[in-house]
């Protein structure tokens, strides 16, 4: 295994009404690790994803990605460091309703660099797309959306892929398309770090961290080295 | 890519943008209309006003003797001064001189008119007509040497009927209040004959002269009978001599109180009345439309600036989830604002351009109701409409794209 792609020391996170989703939450995730997130309802597991994602900053701790320590950062600088390095999949889709797949798709890469509509084309063709490319949101199924979400996660070419429940939505046939999708994704060499309630999902991961009450309460491989 | 977002996003949202640039239209067809009435009937209203006369009347200074013992006046004695004809160029030599548009000057004599049906006293009055007088001593170097000026060029409208006197050295020829045309029958090509006697030695000087043209004023001058200025000096004895000079100096914004102090600096013996009057006439009303416009475009700014601040804050509260998701994608707080600070632009370049139109239709019914003259299509009015509305959607969206900015992904894209 290669050396820890992600490293975060005593995160805490505390809301403004004194609420504390984290508490001193310590991790590594070395780089093409497959890394489940499970923990009931409230337990601050999508807080830590949201903190490891740059969305959100720690109210103390450290996390440092690639090299970089991304806390402190001011907000536009965690978004380029987000854009460069990290694919995002959320479990609501959350595609820009008057846009299609494909547009969907290249606007991530406007907002990264330079729009290419034949790469973003191949993207979504490698997501099972590519017969929907013109079709707007509402035009598109569950599972259809959420490859596209994927396809709109990847085209940048992210080292770090992190996804939200990302078949919470889904029926079974459609969760399977996207776990196959992310376990290819892992394949190709990228780190995932997934937040799941599904316990069989968890099992898909070389690693499950639990997480209750804001702190880390296990953390296990599936399977032997 | 910029470009698509914006035109589906525009597209989508067509009820609300709608709303927007019916408010930025407000604004700019306001703006458009007193613009175009500013510059257009500002000018007409000044020359409307020109055309009434003077607006300065130069005088000599008059010798007024008191009489009467010391303590007790019984009154006084006025004698009549004149102006040397000589000095009538050095007016040219004020600092406005470039605002002075024409002057006259008037030699004013009581004479005997005998026509084939009727014989008695008028007003003769020798003036300029049009003639280049020569400025002997310019103000600046790139002054003009010659100004054409007399009455035809400060009182175009006083003929109502035949044609002005365009020579200089026409000694035969007269312009004939109505009111002399009427009570001796005169009409245009009829000849009749001016008579004065000298005071002291009685000797009578005639003239006989010919109407090329009649004189309608509502004023003194329908009772007069004009020539030129040379004729009345001649048969009046009063070689080189003028006994006023009208000045028409009118112009809006610019102090005509100076003008008198300064052509009374330039001749030392002449006194420079302002026809107060009729300027504060004017200064009033152009002020007040002024005043009017001031306060009209206020109102419709701030009726445009609320109208676009509502309808892009109601947009960032909508997108939302839209902003936080491409933020998350990487969209940097300076390409949100582009995003929507380009809606404000495109809404106003819209609204601009409809605005412009109306304003157009706008200043021709304000023109026409209010001013009764048409009010012509400025077209140079476009960019300056559609800057002002760009400007003014741009300044509105402001606090609306700091909330935009504002917008934490990780909130707004939370699971429910």
């Amino acid at each position: 295994m290669s050396a820890g792609i992600i490293s975060a020391q005593g995160l805490t996170k505390v809301y403004g009404g004194g609420t504390r989703a984290l508490d001193g939450v310590t991790i590594d995730i070395e780089e093409g690790e497959w890394t489940s997130i499970v923990g009931p309802s409230g337990s601050g597991k999508t807080t830590l994803l949201n903190i490891l994602s740059c969305l959100d900053s720690p109210t103390d701790g450290e996390v440092i990605i690639d090299g970089t320590t991304v806390t402190g950062l001011r907000q536009d600088d965690l978004t380029v460091f987000r854009k460069k390095n990290i694919g995002l999949i959320f479990q609501q889709y959350h595609m820009v309703p008057y846009l299609t797949a494909l547009e969907n798709v290249m606007m991530a890469q406007y907002f990264h660099s330079i729009v290419d509509e034949e790469e973003a084309t191949d993207v979504l063709r490698g997501v099972g797309m590519g017969h929907r490319l013109q079709h707007l949101p509402r035009q598109l199924s569950g599972g259809e959306q959420q490859r596209v979400c994927i396809a709109r996660a990847l085209v940048n070419e992210p080292a770090i892929l992190l996804a939200d429940e990302p078949t919470g939505n889904l029926d079974q046939e459609n969760g399977r398309i996207v776990l196959e999708l992310i376990r290819s994704l892992q394949k190709e060499g990228r780190t995932i770090i997934m937040v799941t309630h599904n316990p069989e999902i968890s099992q898909l991961g070389d690693r499950i961290i639990e997480i209750v009450d804001g702190k880390v309460r296990s953390d296990q491989r599936t399977r032997e080295e | 890519m910029l470009l698509r977002i914006l035109g589906k996003s525009l597209a989508r949202r067509r009820g609300r943008i709608a709303f927007a640039v019916i408010s930025v239209v407000m604004g700019a067809a306001v703006i458009t209309a007193l613009l175009a009435v500013s510059m257009d009937v500002e000018q007409q209203v000044a020359a409307d006003f020109r055309k009434y006369g003077a607006n300065l009347v130069v005088v000599p200074q008059s010798d007024t003797i008191e009489v009467g013992f010391p303590g007790v006046t019984f009154g006084s004695v006025t004698e009549q001064g004149y102006i040397e004809e000589e000095d009538v160029w050095r007016i040219m030599r004020i600092s406005w001189r470039t605002n002075i548009l024409g002057f006259a000057p008037f030699l004013y004599s009581v004479v005997r008119a005998d026509s084939e049906t009727a014989s008695q006293d008028v007003v003769l009055a020798g003036t300029y007509f049009d003639r280049d007088v020569e400025i002997l001593d310019r103000y600046s170097s790139s002054d003009p040497e010659a100004i054409t000026t007399g009455v035809s060029v400060i009182n175009a409208w006083w003929l109502s009927k035949g044609k002005w006197i365009d020579r200089s050295d026409d000694y035969r020829s007269a312009l004939v209040g109505v009111n002399v045309a009427d009570k001796m029958g005169l009409e245009i090509g009829d000849t009749f004959t001016i008579s004065f006697k000298t005071h002291g030695d009685g000797n009578m000087t005639t003239s006989e002269i010919t109407v090329v043209g009649l004189v309608e004023t509502g004023g003194n001058e329908d009772n007069q009978v004009l020539v030129n200025l040379q004729l009345a000096q001649d048969m009046t004895n009063r070689s080189g001599k003028v006994h006023t000079r009208q000045v028409d100096a009118l112009c809006t914004g610019c102090p005509v109180d100076t003008f008198a102090e300064e052509i009374e600096g330039e001749i030392d013996y002449v006194e420079a009345r302002t026809v107060k009057q009729l300027v504060s006439a004017e200064m009033s009303m152009l002020g007040k439309f002024e005043g009017m416009m001031a306060m009209v475009t206020m109102v419709a700014m701030a009726a445009s600036v609320l109208g676009v601040t509502t309808t892009m804050t109601t947009s960032v509260i909508e997108r939302q989830k839209e902003i936080g998701l491409m933020k998350s994608v990487g969209a940097e707080r300076r390409k949100i604002s582009l995003l929507f600070l380009s809606e404000a632009a495109v809404i106003g370049t819209i609204g601009g351009v409809l605005g412009f139109v109306a304003g157009v239709f706008l200043a021709r019914s304000i023109g026409l109701s209010v001013f009764d003259t048409a009010v012509s299509t400025n077209i140079l009015l476009l960019p300056v409409a559609i800057g002002i509305s760009v400007a003014v959607a741009v300044g509105a969206s402001i606090l609306p794209v700091r909330r935009a900015q504002a917008v934490e992904p990780a909130v707004v894209l939370r699971g429910e």
